[in-house]
């Protein structure tokens, strides 16, 4: 092999083909046009070509022989004349080009036609007395295969499939009766009669036909052909003469470089030459394409707001007919929703100690007691469940209260739940919203048209209560939560109050977050929102928008709050519990100071619970994966998927580029003299195996492996890959499992450690472990793997949670780009600097870094934030941090390795 | 002689990683067990479980459809405590069947069958690594893992096909044949592999003995034991269950017929859902006719290297079985760097291995969307299981055309080092 430059060639180059069109020569494209040309004339219905020109038995006397030359150029149908073009092109080119211009005219209008169609009629008229006419080029076709396959016979006699030995020149009769088989109305006689004539002619029975070479030089020579005509093929340059080696004659294994292209143009020309260049190829392509992906990802998702690119909401689930019925939650209510609003006053009066300046507003057995024997004199079933659950060394406990309307109208296979916490998810007394639901509950009871039943649940706070509810629900609650006393059917949605001040209120926000990023069903949003502003007027906002013009740049802030929420997969409500059982949830925030009182709450509410309980089926038909811009604005995961898989791509492109480019090209310098190292080797393992082969003396020169592979030494970076990956669970155990208050100074000593473990990691692989000649491979190999981990974790989690997936891989495109600086090229204090100030760049991105920019800029305690975090890891099963410390930090420190070794 | 202490910390190694992951992870062989990518409905442990609850009522195990395993796996788990109070013995007795299959693994690499045969002598044979490395591939693969911790029944099937490559290439040819009778037993499809085993154990006989015994004698007799010991192990199991009828068509039938659905990791499971019922047995019949017809053809192609055909074929197995899992991966996996110098003439293994870590982690993440998170469907799951045939795909594509390759640079002995090109 010559060499190891380019990747291996593409089995298809259009060029190629181009160029080979270009050059067929003059006889072969003479005909090629006669056949278009009798095509197009059967397209006209006045003269029939066929009838005219085809060889049927009972037709041919004097004078019609035009015929038996006349046949080869007629087809029926343009198939026929597309496959047999297809078909001849090739081995009619080849022919002219071994045997000239003038003689493929002298055989094919003389005995080549003539010959076979003459055995044909014969056979056919006189033997089978049928008469069948036949027309088309296939007999040139299986005439050509026919002497072409006594000439491998002569050269390679035998085929062998096992112990069976099939020779060679049968060949033809093998694809005439596939052809018989497989396309209708095909004359195997005919074929068969071509096949016989080609095997003539291949044995040289049919030399005599050929006229003298004299002859034919004197012709030449006198009309001067060669320079007249264009495309020739002249009697002396037959086959090696004008064209080189013909692509039809594989030379060996010598893969030459792209042919020349006729009529080049510059432009082609650079092109050709980008092809050709390993460096580009292997080096700056795989930096473009990652590159472009990553620019392309984020321009995609800034494209997301445009109108073109998002779409309205719509309702797909007909059954949930939103705003359909009239809400009688009105009038008398109000009373009985200021009465309980009353006595749970009073009793957080009493239970504040006197001169105390704000109310003692926790929720004590009292306040249970209170919910409780309301819920009782309502006539619902009520029951308590208590919890206990012991994060970063802070124990949460509490008592969850709740109440069950049986359905009159179904068999409690399924259910509804409506929650009011005691606490809001901002820690504010929720007065209003637990009264809200006393009065629905008491109300809904007197109701007879539910079909599901309906669950009344009241934690005593956002956190945890709910989740150890829904958890003991589904029989999966951990050891210090108490199993339910009492329970309904499989849940289908869930609904959560919060109403915590005591003026009106102005719009509904919503909260849709789940656990992990997981969402509601589009249509539960969809009804509330439709619920809220269709039939009770009250606007309804989401993430934190409080004044949303539409425009792009609050479309954009909306989507990106999302995404952080959905990326950092904690629960943003008491209804974010409820996802991981694939129960669709939402929480209602009465929010602002308007008009709208809590009996406009009540009917919206009603309005929803009236909409759920029409449900035929859990909720399927709508967008789980979604971006909200606007409350009645989104993006489905088609159109927004692809930036997240950008970004993840471009690791994986790059991952696969540098595995290609340890194994075929060895680096900017050593070419076209391969480093001495790999020259060694070689010549050590071509030694080694001339010594095994028994004196064969054509092997020495070459190198053995036939696509020029270096060998590539897996075990170490893979271990090494592999390790750090399981290293994560050392970091990920520590931050869920110590005691809270020790948090910022583990998060400044793992700073610490990340800014000395690269180094020493470098050191040690480079001093220790490694032999300075497989280093450049080495470093290499351990990128290609680490992006490839990567880029597979980040793909897959996509799907799971695409704003993680995003963020995570967003943060990690340096890690593309960064290598090892090689030491041939840069000097060693240039190197030094490089490295270094490479370095810094990548501790400022950093996992705990960036959690302490992340932390500075929300106006948070790293504390709080890591307590939440070990508190999500605990009891609500987030799993963001798995991510971090097992994906983004092993691909983080292997960057920075790699950036190590320059340093030595 | 001492043990070999490569060897001795390799299988310690492998022993103490399966009994640590229980310790530490003690609910982890109860997940794997559910996983439809570990278990099928002909290895899962859970109907073992069920069938040994029958058993040891005096109830036909095959009563209420659940169990269609071998009947003899029965009286063996019996012996074995309660796997639900006590999961250590069963998980002991699943690595130590690993540890012996570690150990079969290096009796066939060190035979040195994998690169040079009687006919046939691999170019690059000095390529190669030795068998403790070979085991330790197959030990600490964590398909390997994971099966075993599922407790799938297939590990006594691989156990039994292992056994009977390495008695073959070692000259026991009736110990080989036995073997695999009595993986045939266990779950058909081992039978297709008959005829490469009796080819290699003919070769074993005719290279060593130096005399040629009729084919046709070989051949018979050996079927013969092949198929008595069969027979044998089906009539204990006769004495076993007592309608012999119901357990035929709750094991064999279960497997050729397919009635079965549950998702798995192979192609079937979504043709038959989406077939109509009426092409059901037309497409039954020409699903198990292209799994069989592998056979004759790589048993021909590949005449002299009748351990590349077994392996090969065990990759095929493992694609387009009815109830394939990824034990059967695993087995395949195992096989396969005992072809470690055919591997410079691969050209794919990046992109197939590429192919199936995707499939990996992306299986289980999208059968999450389905059956749990609700929000993908199944088009989502059978989707990544397409991936992942692919990806077996090319790699199996890939070391043919490496066998081949080196077959070729054999036979032709000026061609080596020559570009090629497959067409």
């Amino acid at each position: 092999m010559a060499t190891p430059a380019a990747l291996p060639p593409l089995p298809f180059n259009p060029s190629r083909v181009r160029s080979y069109v270009l050059r067929l020569p003059l006889f072969t494209r003479l005909v090629l046009l006669a056949i278009l040309v009798f095509w197009l004339l059967e397209l006209q219905t006045v003269w029939s070509v066929v009838q005219w020109g085809s060889v049927i038995p009972e037709e041919i006397n004097i004078g019609t022989m035009y015929r038996l030359n006349t046949y080869p150029f007629i087809h029926v149908g343009f198939f026929h004349a597309f496959l047999n073009l297809l078909a001849l092109t090739p081995l009619l080119e080849r022919f002219e080009a071994e045997h000239g211009t003038l003689t493929a005219v002298a055989l094919f209008f003389g005995p080549l036609s003539t010959f076979p169609a003459g055995a044909y009629v014969l056979f056919e008229k006189f033997v089978l007395h049928r008469n069948t006419a036949v027309v088309g080029a296939s007999v040139w076709v299986f005439l050509l295969l026919g002497s072409e396959a006594i000439r491998t016979f002569k050269s390679n006699p035998y085929f062998s499939l096992g112990p069976y030995k099939i020779p060679t020149w049968t060949s033809p009769l093998f694809a005439c009766g596939l052809v018989s088989i497989l396309v209708p109305n095909t004359s195997l006689l005919g074929h068969l009669c071509a096949i016989f004539v080609g095997y003539l002619f291949g044995l040289g029975f049919l030399k005599v036909f050929v006229p003298p070479e004299k002859v034919l030089r004197w012709i030449e020579g006198k009309l001067n052909l060669l320079g007249r005509l264009p495309h020739y093929v002249s009697v002396d340059q037959k086959t090696y003469g004008r064209y080189g080696v013909l692509p039809t004659t594989t030379a060996g294994g010598e893969r030459a470089t792209p042919m020349s292209y006729l009529g080049s143009s510059q432009r082609l020309a650079a092109i050709r030459n980008l092809r050709t260049n390993p460096h580009f190829l292997f080096v700056h392509l795989p930096r473009i394409l990652s590159l472009v992906c990553i620019i392309a990802g984020v321009v995609w998702l800034l494209l997301l707001p445009l109108n073109d690119y998002s779409r309205q909401t719509y309702i797909s689930e007909n059954a949930l007919l939103p705003g359909q019925v009239h809400a009688y939650f009105s009038g008398s209510e109000q009373h009985i929703f200021r009465g309980y609003k009353k006595e749970l006053e009073a009793i957080l009066e009493g239970q504040t100690p006197s001169g105390q300046e704000s109310r003692n507003e926790e929720y004590t057995p009292a306040v249970s007691e209170k919910i409780q024997s309301v819920l009782r004199a309502a006539g619902l079933k009520v029951a308590t469940q208590k919890y206990e659950y012991t994060s970063s060394g802070i124990t949460h406990q509490g008592q969850n209260v709740y109440a069950i309307i049986q359905a009159p109208r179904g068999d409690a296979t399924e259910a509804i739940v409506l929650v009011a916490a005691w606490k809001t998810v901002d820690d504010d007394l929720n007065l209003n919203g637990v009264s809200l639901a006393l009065t629905l509950a008491g109300y809904f009871k007197r109701w007879s048209l539910w079909s599901k039943d309906i669950i009344f649940l009241f934690p005593p706070d956002s956190k945890t209560g709910t989740q150890a509810w829904i958890d003991a629900y589904h029989d999966m609650q951990p050891a210090f939560v108490q199993p339910l006393p009492l329970k309904s059917g499989a849940l289908q949605g869930g609904l959560v109050i919060e109403y915590s001040f005591d003026h009106r209120f102005e719009s509904l926000h919503i909260l849709y977050d789940g656990v992990n990023g997981q969402l509601p069903n589009l249509d539960l949003f969809n009804t509330a929102v439709s619920i809220a502003g269709g039939q009770m007027g009250i606007g309804s906002n989401l993430q934190e928008m409080w004044d949303h013009n539409d425009s792009y740049e609050m479309r954009l802030q909306t989507i990106m709050r999302g995404m952080v929420k959905q990326g950092f997969g904690y629960a943003t409500g008491p209804h974010s519990s409820f996802m991981p059982y694939h129960i669709d949830a939402i929480t209602l925030q009465a929010k602002g100071d308007g008009w709208q009182d809590e009996m406009a709450l009540g009917r919206t509410i009603e309005g929803l619970c009236r909409s759920l309980n029409n449900l035929l089926e859990h909720l399927h038909q709508s967008f789980f994966f979604y971006l909200l811009m606007q409350a009645n604005r989104f993006v489905s995961i088609g159109t927004y998927l692809p930036s997240a898989m950008l970004i993840a791509g471009n690791f994986t492109i790059m991952a696969i580029a540098l595995w290609l480019r340890t194994g075929y090209y060895t680096g900017s310098k050593q070419n076209p003299a391969r480093p001495p190292a790999n020259a060694e080797e070689t010549s050590l393992r071509a030694a080694a195996l001339t010594e095994k082969l028994d004196a064969n003396t054509a092997q020495s020169a070459v190198t053995p492996d036939s696509n020029s592979v270096i060998e590539r030494k897996l075990a170490l970076p893979l271990t090494l890959v592999v390790g750090l990956h399981l290293l994560g669970l050392v970091p990920l155990y520590i931050f869920n499992n110590i005691n809270h208050q020790y948090y910022s100074t583990a998060t400044y000593a793992s700073i610490g450690v990340n800014a000395i473990l690269p180094i020493v990691l470098a050191a040690s692989l480079t001093r220790g472990l490694t032999t300075p000649r497989d280093q450049p491979q080495l470093s290499l190999l351990i990128k290609s793997f680490s992006l490839l981990v990567l880029g597979l974790f980040l793909s897959t989690l996509a799907t799971l949670n695409f704003s993680l997936s995003f963020m995570v891989g967003l943060l990690c495109t340096p890690l593309s780009f960064v290598n090892r600086i090689d030491p041939h090229t840069t000097s060693r204090p240039i190197r030094t600097v490089l490295s270094v100030l490479g370095l810094v760049f990548l501790n400022v991105l950093s996992p705990p870094v960036v959690l302490l920019v992340a932390c500075s800029y929300f106006g948070t305690d790293v504390q709080t934030v890591l307590t939440q975090a070990a508190f999500g890891w605990d009891v609500w099963g987030m799993w963001t941090q798995v991510v971090v410390w097992c994906v983004w930090w092993p691909a983080w420190v292997t960057g920075c390795a790699l950036l190590g070794f320059s340093l030595f | 002689m001492g043990v070999d202490r490569r060897k001795a910390a390799v299988f310690g190694g492998a022993f103490v990683l399966r009994l640590l992951l229980l310790v530490l992870f003690p609910s982890l062989p109860d997940l794997l067990t559910g996983r439809v990518e570990v278990s099928t409905p002909v290895t899962s442990f859970k109907r073992l479980q069920e069938g040994l609850f029958l058993y040891t009522r005096n109830v036909s195990p095959y009563d209420g459809g659940v169990f269609h395993q071998a009947p003899l796996l029965l009286p063996i788990f019996s012996l074995l405590p309660s796997s639900q109070g006590f999961p250590l013995p069963t998980v002991v007795l699943y690595s130590l069947i690993d540890l012996l299959n570690a150990n079969a693994l290096i009796t066939i690499s060190e035979s040195g069958w994998a690169v040079s045969g009687r006919s046939y002598s691999a170019i690059r044979k000095h390529i190669r690594w030795d068998g403790v490395t070979i085991a330790a591939c197959f030990l600490f693969n964590p398909f390997t893992i994971a099966t075993c911790l599922g407790r799938s029944t297939a590990v006594f099937t691989s156990a039994g096909i292992l056994h009977a490559i390495s008695s073959a290439v070692t000259g026991k040819a009736f110990n080989s044949m036995l073997a695999l009778g009595f993986a045939s037993y266990l779950s058909i499809y081992p039978a297709l592999l008959f005829m490469p085993l009796m080819l290699l154990c003919y070769d074993q006989r005719a290279q060593t003995a130096q005399t040629f015994p009729s084919t046709t004698v070989f051949a018979l007799q050996h079927l013969a034991v092949f198929l008595l010991s069969i027979a044998g192990l089906l009539g204990v199991s006769a004495l076993l269950i007592g309608d012999f009828r119901a357990f035929l068509s709750a094991t064999y039938g279960f497997q050729l017929l397919v009635p079965d659905l549950t998702p798995n990791v192979g192609l079937w499971w979504y043709f038959f859902i989406e077939i109509f019922d009426s092409f059901r047995e037309f497409f039954l019949g020409v699903f198990w006719l292209h799994l069989a017809s592998y056979m004759g053809g790589l048993t021909i192609r590949l005449r002299r290297q009748p351990l590349f055909v077994l392996s090969s074929l065990l990759g095929i197995f493992a694609v387009f079985k009815p109830y394939p899992s990824i034990s059967d991966a695993s087995l395949y996996f195992a096989l396969l760097p005992l072809y470690r110098h055919l591997f410079p003439l691969m050209r794919y293994t990046f992109f197939a291995v590429s192919a199936l870590l995707y499939a990996t982690l992306l299986g289980p993440a999208f059968y999450h969307l389905w059956i749990y998170a609700g929000s993908g469907n199944a088009n989502f799951f059978y989707a990544i299981t397409l991936v992942w045939s692919l990806g077996l795909s090319i790699l199996l594509a890939d070391t043919i055309f490496a066998a081949l390759r080196d077959e070729w640079e054999y036979d032709n002995p000026d061609v080596r080092g020559k570009d090629v090109k497959q067409v």
